[in-house]
């Protein structure tokens, strides 16, 4: 199965997702470990969420997974992009690709494997 | 992206290195969100300095473009930090390692060195940068800061998207940003409009769970138009601040409050029943007493310490000990205005520079139960692992003498 998104930082990346209600990186995702509030890791991984939201420090919170290695492969949305969180994944070098259909929340759960695209497209391996 | 030829001379080195870094990674941004041009700006406020929030990785971003020679071209104020800098230990039981204090005060020095004004708050209108730099309704400028933000948009009719830590930094220093989302007055008109009937005029607490409320409802791209009653400027704020808090909303046309015309495009009206605020603030509450009461997140203005000191005289000195964050600014103002050792004298801490979110407070605090009339305090505490409870503050000092 595969859905086609908006690339805004582009790449081609594989990794399970981790799904999300939506992600503020600042408050949600604890910069020194890489892990969310609720004890699961960010690194790797391909975050999905409906839509980003939340504080600005977000960008140096992921800058810092990045510089310590931590850092997710990817994040999918189902909303456009938030100018913080864009500015967070050019900083990081991290896949960005926003305007996904909202169905694909029913079938991007979590550990789900996917590779995803330089053209926005995303596919269930 | 269209780029002028001053703009090329920038990328190609011409004004330095840092100045070609910082446009560079904007006009990155830029395009990606699909900009067709930059924008000359007025005015820059960094989020994202407080060590505690950055950590190194952040310390050192911020001071290698400070010895890369980066210096701001535009006037520059920034957040908060980890802890007051005329006072260390002005917030109770907070623990500062040497270390963490070199830290903190290397990345003050970068910015203040790269010519940013030592305001240290999230709340720069309160500081009086709008008359200071001649900003006007209409003018654009580049502000990280979610609450400063959407009180920009919202409330000065300043034109800003979140731009976030990195990049409003990065903005002071190329002196512009990307021509999209909320410079472009077309996509500042609201299409859905959200109703609330309240039979007082909501307070800070109320609005602030209003502000969860639309923003987790709200999925259109252009801002939502409310129409409510808000009993005074910290209850706005803290409206604007939770939806900066729970949502990517850059604004809220505010019926009677935002200074623009809303356009006739609302296509769309939906009601939130007070039940509905009430119900929420609720479970939000506290149980029995608190440990301390937490006022100023986003930092507080005069007129609220003036209120809060008016309060205070009349139910006489609480038994629970009240924190107020608020800039170094204001601060000025409430010792010319003999206020600070009448607060001081009621059992009111103030804390400048800092709050209780970006300073280490949490780490050594987490059993201290906090009630808070901030939505966005109260969220980012409990984020941090803290106690913390959203409350009706001046209902609360008058049951809890």
């Amino acid at each position: 199965m595969s859905f086609r998104g908006r690339p805004v930082v582009s790449g081609d990346v594989e990794g399970f997702v981790l799904r999300v209600e939506s992600i503020s990186f600042y408050g949600d995702v604890d910069p020194e470990s890489g892990r969310l509030y609720d004890g699961r890791s960010v690194s790797g991984r391909v975050i999905v969420a409906e839509k980003s939201r939340g504080s600005t420090v977000g960008p140096y919170v992921l800058y810092a997974l990045r510089e310590r290695g931590l850092a997710p492969k990817a994040i999918l949305l189902v909303s456009r992009s938030d100018p913080v969180l864009v500015a967070g994944a050019v900083l990081s070098s991290v896949v960005l690709v926003d305007s996904l259909p909202r169905g694909a929340l029913e079938v991007l759960r979590d550990n789900v494997l996917v590779r995803v695209y330089r053209d926005g497209g995303v596919v269930i391996v | 992206m269209h780029l002028t030829r001053d703009e090329e001379r920038v990328l190609a080195g011409e004004y330095g290195e840092a100045m070609a870094e910082a446009l560079t990674v904007i006009v990155r941004v830029g395009e990606a969100l699909g900009a067709e041009r930059l924008i000359s700006i007025k005015h820059a406020h960094i989020s994202g300095v407080s060590y505690d929030n950055i950590g190194e990785p952040g310390r050192r971003f911020i001071e290698r473009l400070y010895v890369a020679g980066a210096k701001f071209s535009v006037p520059t104020t920034f957040n908060p930090v980890s802890y007051d800098l005329e006072e260390p230990s002005s917030i109770p039981s907070l623990k500062l390692d040497p270390n963490y204090v070199r830290a903190q005060e290397s990345i003050v020095r970068a910015l203040a060195a790269m010519g940013a004004e030592l305001e240290l708050t999230c709340t720069p209108y309160y500081a009086g940068v709008t008359v200071k730099h001649g900003l006007s309704k209409g003018d654009s400028i580049a502000w990280g800061e979610s609450s400063a933000v959407a009180y920009a948009n919202s409330v000065l009719g300043l034109k800003t998207n979140r731009e976030g830590g990195p990049l409003a930094l990065m903005a002071a220093i190329a002196g512009r940003t990307y021509y999209y989302g909320m410079h472009i007055d077309g996509e500042r008109k609201p299409r859905i409009a959200y109703y609330v009937e309240s039979p007082n005029p909501l307070d800070e607490a109320e609005a602030g769970v209003l502000g969860e409320i639309i923003a987790s409802m709200h999925s259109d791209e252009r801002p939502p138009m409310v129409k409510a009653k808000f009993s005074g400027d910290p209850s706005i704020r803290e409206f604007l601040a939770a939806v900066g808090t729970a949502s990517d909303i850059p604004m809220v046309h505010i019926e009677g409050v935002t200074p623009e015309d809303p356009g006739t495009g609302v296509r769309e009206v939906v009601k939130i029943t007070y039940e509905e605020v009430r119900g929420k603030l609720e479970s939000m509450a506290p149980e029995g007493p608190v440990d301390i009461i937490y006022i100023g997140c986003p930092h507080a203005s005069l007129e609220e310490l003036e209120h809060l000191a008016k309060t205070l005289e009349k139910l006489g000195k609480p038994r629970t000990p009240i924190i107020v964050s608020t800039s170094r600014s204001v601060y000025t103002k409430l010792l010319a205005a003999g206020l600070a050792p009448k607060l001081k004298n009621l059992g009111v801490t103030i804390a400048r520079d800092t709050c209780l979110i970006v300073s280490p407070y949490t780490k050594h605090n987490k059993n201290v139960k906090i009630a808070t009339n901030s939505y966005k305090a109260y969220h980012y505490l409990k984020r941090k692992g803290a106690k913390a409870y959203l409350t009706k503050i001046h209902e609360h000092l008058q049951t809890n003498p």
